[in-house]
């Protein structure tokens, strides 16, 4: 068991490593440890490192981990292995409010704000539409999130017919199939605190994901305050995937395969469950990553085709084998 | 222990029951009989505190239970509804480990030595030692239920609130859940308990609560309720009685 909770952290290592070794410039690993153990050094290796590489491998950490967070989070309040973070609306809600930015010309500086503003208002939106009582109806949760994201991506749709310049197409595109590109310690900073409180929050719901695996009516007999828990569940999840899609955009399935995989790994008590879901997360968008700006270099490849290309025969194979043993 | 006052429940907007007036005695197993609809879950619900009554309170030691704070609450009372099924793949110890929620904060990520204990306890009271380490959903539902109650009894109330939980068990099966119950109450814990079987309840229960055209009809010895025309009123169909070989009553429905 032990030795089962070590290998998400470890995976997450490992591919913090490879996506330090490998990029666009081709640059030798002796150079790359170099530049790592100096950090002040002043070479070329020692810039690729540390302004390039490193703001990217972190980027791709908290976009995977915060994601994969979110998810596992989800996944237990409403005890439904389909659900995914953008199930409540915080993609779709991004996604509008960059495609109207575009469309308005307003500066490429202030998307990731923008985006998380609009991922914010929509999930707010899909919350106050799924209340029953002072909860949250799980299925209504579930309807309000698909209504309200069905009607974003149209808006989407609809600005995207109607502005005919490829600028905007492009960067809607980047922004639509997720990608890092471009991402630096500024992009890191302005994402990182938000997803640092929702980690936090979600450390605090540890115990009530816990107790809400053996269903609500029996969590409430127990001294769960179901409300309570929803939406504190439900806040962190808004403001770990709003971070998360204000520096990639919309990486699709790490949200919703990574919990899965982790709950193989180390089950689902939520202590084990909610780090080894961060870390994996983490890995796997690290290591997309560093597929995505290595493959075609020097252009990239969009992170959240990769992670579609990579992530999911990797999943189908776990899931399947599994099930065979069974 | 529990008491209820001049209450009137709802569900759904529609008043189901009024005018009942109880007090549960400590160590008392009461067995709650009527027919489906009249509000023996709406009942059990609002002693556990989930919903209001529309009028009236439900005390605990004087104070409305429905206002104590929810692990308080947990404290005292272990309601086990016959609610979802389990989705993940638990241990058996886990389950009955959840049972200590209500003395965990927030910070505490393990259990502590006093937890353990009273683990332990519930285990070897509900005799599921052999299967501790099986995944729960893979029990038989008589296997399920005995871990239910063991969670429950983790949990430490003095007040035992169930629906249902012989549901779906075979006669025997049934009869050990039961005496499982019984045999808690020596202990002075207190058990409100939905049955479907007026034998079965009659056989287990101290006193029995029939309710029936939205009030409670009764609550009284086993052999006063099923004596009286109560019980046909009630369901609304014809009981013969008879004797058992060791001198019990027994209902059945007439032809």
């Amino acid at each position: 068991m032990i030795l089962r909770r070590l290998l998400p952290p470890l995976a997450a290592i490992l591919a913090a490593g490879v996506g330090l070794a490998v990029g666009g410039d081709a640059l030798p690993l002796a150079q790359v440890l170099h530049a790592l153990v100096h950090p002040h050094a002043r070479d070329i290796a020692h810039t690729i490192l540390w302004q390039l590489r490193m703001p990217r491998v972190l980027c791709a950490a908290l976009v995977g981990a915060a994601l994969a967070l979110a998810g596992a989070q989800l996944q237990g309040m409403l005890r439904n292995p389909l659900v995914d973070p953008y199930l409540i609306g915080t993609s779709a809600g991004a996604a509008a409010a960059i495609a109207a930015a575009l469309a308005f010309g307003v500066a490429l500086s202030v998307l990731p704000a923008l985006g998380f503003a609009g991922g914010l208002a929509a999930s707010l939106l899909v919350a106050a539409l799924a209340r029953r009582g002072s909860g949250i109806d799980a299925t209504r949760l579930i309807l309000a999130g698909v209504a309200i994201s069905a009607l974003l991506a149209a808006s989407v749709a609809l600005l995207s017919v109607l502005a005919r310049s490829i600028s905007f197409q492009l960067t809607l595109q980047a922004w639509l199939v997720g990608s890092l590109a471009g991402r630096g310690w500024n992009d890191l900073r302005f994402a990182l605190p938000y997803a640092v409180v929702g980690g936090i929050v979600a450390i605090g719901n540890v115990r009530s994901l816990d107790a809400l695996r053996i269903g609500d009516l029996r969590a409430r007999g127990i001294g769960l305050d179901i409300e309570r828990a929803q939406w504190s569940i439900l806040g962190s999840a808004t403001l770990l995937t709003a971070a998360a899609v204000s520096l990639a955009g919309m990486v699709g399935f790490v949200g919703l395969i990574v919990p899965h995989l982790a709950r193989r790994i180390v089950g689902s008590d939520a202590r084990a469950l909610l780090p080894a879901s961060a870390f994996l997360g983490a890995a796997m968008a690290i290591a997309a990553d560093a597929i995505a700006r290595s493959v075609i270099a020097p252009r990239e490849l969009p992170l959240g085709i990769v992670l579609a290309f990579a992530g999911i025969p990797i999943f189908i194979i776990i899931y399947l084998r599994r099930e065979h043993r069974r | 222990m529990i008491r209820a006052r001049g209450l009137a429940l709802e569900r759904g907007g529609r008043r189901v029951l009024e005018d009942i007036d109880f007090e549960l005695r400590p160590g008392e197993f009461v067995a709650v009989l009527g027919p489906n609809g009249v509000g023996k879950t709406t009942l059990l619900r609002a002693c556990a505190g989930f919903e209001l009554p529309a009028v009236g309170a439900i005390e605990l030691d004087g104070k409305p239970v429905y206002r104590l704070p929810v692990a308080r609450r947990a404290r005292n009372i272990a309601m086990l509804a016959s609610d979802e099924l389990l989705a993940d793949e638990l241990r058996v110890r886990d389950v009955v480990a959840i049972g200590r929620f209500p003395y965990r904060p927030w910070w505490k990520f393990s259990a502590d030595e006093e937890d353990e204990r009273a683990i332990a306890a519930a285990i070897a009271a509900t005799h599921i030692e052999e299967y501790v380490d099986r995944v729960f959903t893979r029990l038989s539902s008589g296997e399920q239920q005995r871990v239910w109650i063991a969670m429950a009894l983790a949990q430490g109330a003095p007040l035992l609130l169930l629906d249902e939980p012989t549901t779906h068990l075979d006669v025997r099966v049934a009869h050990n859940v039961l005496e499982l119950l019984r045999g808690r109450t020596k202990t002075g814990t207190s058990v409100l308990c939905v049955l479907h079987d007026i034998n079965e309840a009659a056989s287990v229960a101290d006193r029995v609560m029939l309710l029936g055209c939205g009030r409670m009809l009764a609550l009284a010895p086993p052999e006063e309720v099923l004596a009286s025309s109560l019980l046909d009123e009630a369901y609304g169909i014809k009981m013969h009685r008879a004797r058992t070989d060791d001198g019990r009553t027994i209902v059945v429905p007439a032809h």
